[in-house]
């Protein structure tokens, strides 16, 4: 036995040949189609709006809080009465992320309170310098369709602005199988209000739809 | 707060009680809740304050106790310890009423946390993860009200977030004496509201922002800044007034963004006046200069600071006495002496004052016996007030004094020209006419009680005599309760009170940010740091020199100035146009004055006219001390970057006195304190680094106890012929520079009004009128008037400065007491009265006609 066992593992794996997966990107490649990304890639951020074009950042910070590389600057704003930018009090006046520094945990996305923040599985935008790599709220919020908006340096694919929104989150807020088919989140701009994904394993126990969610 | 004692030795002798299984012991009468979280078990809470009366409103304090009937659910925040208590604070069935109470309370309780301000630092919220159900069963329409309403300028309040606690309404009647927010309606629709048409416009509406534990009340000028987790924060010690009180500066993004009250003990209880909490605004004002300017033909033009530096030692080249310095409030007690040394010890002149001819002799605030806050509201002490009203130039000292009196048993005599918001406690009220306090208290003091003094009763003069030569310990409150009678009223009258009383102590309450420390750093003329007398005997440890001659104050200054006397005035953050009563003779004294020197934040009035300008970094850009009105060292800390290139003011003194070939020996902080341990007696045993975690901070007590001359009482002033004699004071809300730079304060400062006796309304035929015009000399302004019974007859009492008046200008130079010619104003009925306050910029009638 001894060493001839590694030597047995490194054999074995030769004869099963190569599993990198092909990968060719760039515009000008010859072959411009890539390999298909994972249903929950975290990719670029984008902003999103409800159905009637309000933004759903309130500026609450709590996405800048929870952000482990630091890379959200958030300010919040008095929402001006005669033109409310979002519902309620308060709204996102300044966000920026730093592209520099996100590491695409998605943490941000967990912790917003209305899935104002959401990612799209564009990796590739490869700016060329600082200022391109601090992305505005401007550029993050999704326009007047409800898409992201594609940015020069961006290489955006058919897809890759799919399932953006709140329908991202989990099916429920507290995650409860007994809510699975329930719609717990808000209409979207560009998207309606979405199915609730399926699939979840059923542990049917004592808690039941519409016990704690108002607008479920 | 008993939390921060400590646990063992003193409680051993108290009142034994079971906690949780634990013999512990209470100190005698002391509350369940405070004497378990002193024993280490916290109990959640909401309507309970350390400094508050506990009412039991929220019922979140309900622990188990068994005082031999059975265990029963009791509000620990009501219940006194008894002895042998057996208490459960984490027994089923406590946690369950934990839960309900929570519950109960998120009922109604909107979810909006995030949108909220208090969302991350909210009891609400904490109690909630920590003792609450987790989930809510409540899944109907919840209760709606608007959102927040504007009870007042400064704080908003939700109605849909109140959970009811009785926090804020006892604040405002308990605490601050302003009851004007209160509980009304019944049932679920109960809500904290103010009265119609009376806004929440307390001094100190800010604390009760503080103390919401939900976010029902939130600060307009804090509204959406920031989140409690971008903040940082660090203790520091208020500069608006003398009190320094002890506050925690928050930052977020290198900005000032709130104060909050510390709770110290030995000061202000955690109790801000709005001013102390929301001047912050000043700091990021437009208007700050960022840069060293100078005058450049008729403008003033950004240099560089060796440039302005260099002019500045061109300019202290004069003869020393040709030159002088005035202010200095402002500043840390570092910088204080820094600039004492560089005008005292190198440059060599004694015109120097901190003083803005608006305080008291220094010899008074120096030398008389110091008593503490604490020791002032003693429980069953006698407080004297002599001089204004605390609430408008010391707002947290009058809360102290307003709960001594009110709880603790003291007793206040007032001795004031006017009803000050601490005159409905007062046992004995003297109003003496200007410049008749000191033949009040002269009487008082040679016995003469059978006859009227100056408008005061016989009766009263005997009542406060009982209590002056009472056996209760006596402390007196003074400053200057009129800026329109000479100081020397004020002076006459603690000599008197010092023959009457000799074993009192005293509190000088000298309004302006760190004047305490200023005088004890010897920026004032005659005094060298440490209350030392500047004499040719005396030198100071590390000075080059002293002054050789005694100079003068900043009334005399100034007339040295207009008289062509002065070369060169340094302004250490002083405004005396704006703020010496006599503005006439400070405008002839810059005029004439060939180098204005300010060393300033703002362009001011008088610094817009300076030569050059040094910027000054403000109240938490620079590190330091604050001498307050006690003598109590606390800490000053910096918590942003001041902007531009300014500098703290010690550093501002280094580098002039580089520019002048010297050097004034410190570096650094640390060397400055060393140097500052070393050459003033009362600092020798400091600790600095020390001073920013010591909880109430050292006091001073230099013990002195001179012999001061008082002299011969001055007579009292003679009748005017005709005309009112001029009442003036201070307001809170003025036309001061920091106000006027905080956009949330400037619209606070309310229309300067008239307000005098009955009699004088009816003597003037003002039944029927709506605006009285007051003129003196060619000023004039037409005022609306209040008919005030505690405004002596023939008596004018009007704010000194506020925006758009300036009684200054009625002020004439000189008189040791002002008086002025009022009457109906002319062309005004009562259909006018809708503008009121707005006062004429120029007399319609200049005839002569009755002027003195």
């Amino acid at each position: 036995m001894g060493y001839l066992e590694g030597f047995a593992v490194t054999l074995r794996k030769v004869a099963e040949g190569v599993t990198t997966r092909s990968y060719r990107g760039g515009k000008g490649g010859k072959s411009d189609i890539k390999a298909p990304k994972p249903e929950r890639l975290h990719g670029r951020h984008v902003l999103n709006r409800y159905e009637d074009g309000m933004e759903k950042c309130i500026g609450c910070e709590l996405c800048a809080g929870v952000c482990p590389a630091n890379c959200i600057y958030v300010r919040g704003a008095e929402n001006p009465p005669e033109d409310p930018q979002s519902p309620g009090e308060r709204f996102g006046y300044v966000y920026e992320i730093n592209y520099l520094r996100c590491i695409h945990c998605d943490l941000c996305v967990e912790a917003c309170p209305t899935e104002a923040i959401t990612e799209t599985k564009l990796f590739e935008f490869s700016f060329t310098n600082r200022d391109d790599a601090v992305y505005t709220k401007d550029e993050l919020l999704v326009d007047d369709d409800g898409l992201p908006q594609q940015l020069p340096w961006e290489d955006w694919r058919p897809g890759e602005d799919e399932h953006t929104s709140g329908w991202m989150r989990a099916t429920s807020p507290s995650g409860k199988a007994a809510y699975e088919g329930v719609v717990g989140w808000s209409g979207e701009l560009g998207y309606g209000v979405r199915n609730p994904e399926e699939g979840q394993s059923v542990e049917l126990g004592t808690d039941q739809p519409g016990e704690e969610s108002a607008d479920g | 707060m008993t939390a921060t004692e400590n646990q063992g030795t003193e409680a051993v002798t108290g009142v034994p009680f079971n906690l949780n299984g634990r013999a512990v012991h209470a100190t005698d009468g002391e509350l369940l809740i405070e004497a378990c979280e002193r024993n280490g078990v916290h109990i959640p809470r909401f309507c309970y304050h350390n400094r508050m009366k506990p009412v039991g409103m929220c019922r979140m304090c309900l622990v188990e106790v068994d005082t031999g009937r059975g265990p029963a659910l009791q509000p620990s925040c009501m219940l006194p310890v008894t002895p042998d208590m057996q208490v459960e604070t984490e027994s089923e069935v406590t946690k369950q009423a934990q839960d309900g109470v929570l519950e109960f309370l998120l009922t109604n309780h909107p979810l909006d946390c995030p949108v909220c301000d208090k969302g991350g630092e909210c009891p609400l919220q904490d109690n909630a993860y920590a003792f609450g159900p987790g989930e809510s069963r409540f899944i109907e329409e919840k209760r709606h009200y608007e959102k927040p309403i504007p009870i007042s300028d400064l704080v908003h309040l939700d109605r849909e977030r109140c959970i009811l606690c009785d926090r804020c309404t006892r604040f405002a009647s308990e605490v601050a004496g302003d009851p004007l927010i209160h509980f009304i309606d019944r049932g679920s629709q109960t809500q904290v509201n103010t009265f119609p048409d009376h806004p929440f416009s307390s001094y100190f509406s800010g604390n009760t922002v503080q103390i919401c534990p939900v976010g029902a009340l939130t600060a307009a000028p804090y509204r959406f800044k920031a989140r409690p987790w971008d903040l940082e924060a660090i203790e520091s010690t208020s500069t608006v007034d003398a009190t320094g009180a002890r506050v925690v500066l928050q930052s977020s993004q290198d900005e000032l963004v709130r104060i909050l009250g510390l709770d110290s003990d030995a000061v202000n209880w955690s109790w801000l006046s709005d001013k102390d909490r929301f001047i912050h605004e000043a700091n990021r004002s437009e208007n700050r200069v960022t840069e060293p300017l100078a005058r450049v033909d008729d403008g003033l033009q950004a240099t560089r600071w060796g440039d302005a530096t260099a002019k500045v030692a061109t300019a202290l080249q004069a003869d020393a006495s040709r030159i002088a310095v005035i202010g200095g409030a402002r500043l840390s007690l570092e910088s204080q002496y820094a600039w004492a040394k560089l005008a005292k010890g190198v440059i060599g002149t004694d015109n120097v004052d901190t003083q803005l001819a608006d305080g008291l002799p220094a010899a008074l605030a120096l030398g008389l016996p110091r008593a503490t806050i604490d020791e002032v509201c003693a429980p069953g002490g006698v407080i004297v007030l002599l001089g204004p009203d605390p609430k408008e130039e010391l707002p947290s000292l009058s809360l102290r004094i307003r709960h001594a009196v009110i709880e603790d048993g003291a007793t206040l005599i007032e001795i004031t020209p006017r009803a000050t918001s601490l005159s409905d406690l007062a046992s004995v009220r003297l109003r003496a006419t200007p410049g008749i306090v000191g033949q009040v208290l002269v009487a008082i003091a040679n016995d003469q009680l059978s006859a009227d003094v100056g408008g005061v009763a016989a009766s009263d003069l005997q009542a406060a005599a009982t209590l002056l030569r009472g056996e209760r310990p006596l402390s007196v409150v003074f400053g200057r309760a009129n800026l329109a009678e000479s100081a020397r009223y004020t002076a006459d009258a603690i000599g008197a009170i010092r023959s009457i009383a000799p074993d009192a102590s005293y509190l000088p309450a000298l309004r302006r940010g760190n004047v305490n420390g200023a005088l004890e750093m010897g920026l004032t003329p005659g005094f060298l740091p440490g209350g030392v007398r500047n004499s040719a005997e005396v030198g100071v440890e590390h000075w080059p020199t002293t002054p050789e001659f005694q100079g003068a104050d900043t009334e005399g200054i100034l007339r040295a100035a207009a008289d062509g006397n002065i070369d060169t005035l340094i302004l250490l953050g002083a405004d005396p146009l704006g703020d010496v009563p006599d503005a006439v003779l400070s405008a002839s004294a810059i005029e004439n004055v060939s180098t204005v020197i300010a060393v300033d934040s703002f362009l001011t009035d008088s610094s817009s006219k300076a030569d050059v300008v040094l910027p000054a970094a403000m109240f938490g850009e620079a590190d330091g001390a604050f001498l307050n009105v006690e003598g109590r060292l606390s800490p000053l800390s910096a918590k942003v970057t001041s902007p531009g290139l300014a500098r703290p003011d010690w550093m501002i003194a280094a580098e002039v006195s580089l520019a002048m070939g010297d050097d004034l020996g410190f570096g650094t902080l640390d060397e400055l304190r060393q140097e500052m341990s070393a050459a003033v007696a009362s600092l020798a045993d400091v600790d600095w680094p020390g001073l920013s975690s010591a909880d109430d901070g050292p006091v001073l007590r230099p013990h002195r106890n001179w012999d001061l001359e008082f002299g011969k009482p001055a007579d009292a002033p003679p009748e005017p012929k005709s005309g009112l004699r001029l009442l003036v004071d201070r307001k809170l809300w003025d036309a001061g520079t920091m106000t006027a730079e905080s956009p949330s304060l400037v619209g606070l400062a309310e229309p300067a009004v008239l307000r005098l006796s009955p009699s004088d309304a009816v003597g003037l035929n003002l039944v029927d009128a709506s605006h009285v015009t007051v003129e003196q000399g060619d000023e004039s302004y037409d005022l609306p008037f209040v008919v005030d019974e505690s405004v002596a007859p023939r008596t004018a009492w009007l704010p000194i400065r506020l925006p758009g008046f300036d009684a200054r200008k009625l002020l004439s130079s000189g008189g040791s007491v002002n008086s002025i010619q009022a009457r109906i104003a002319d062309g005004l009925t009562d259909d006018d009265a809708g503008d009121g306050g707005e006062p004429t910029a120029e007399s319609e009638d200049t005839s002569d006609g009755g002027r003195q």
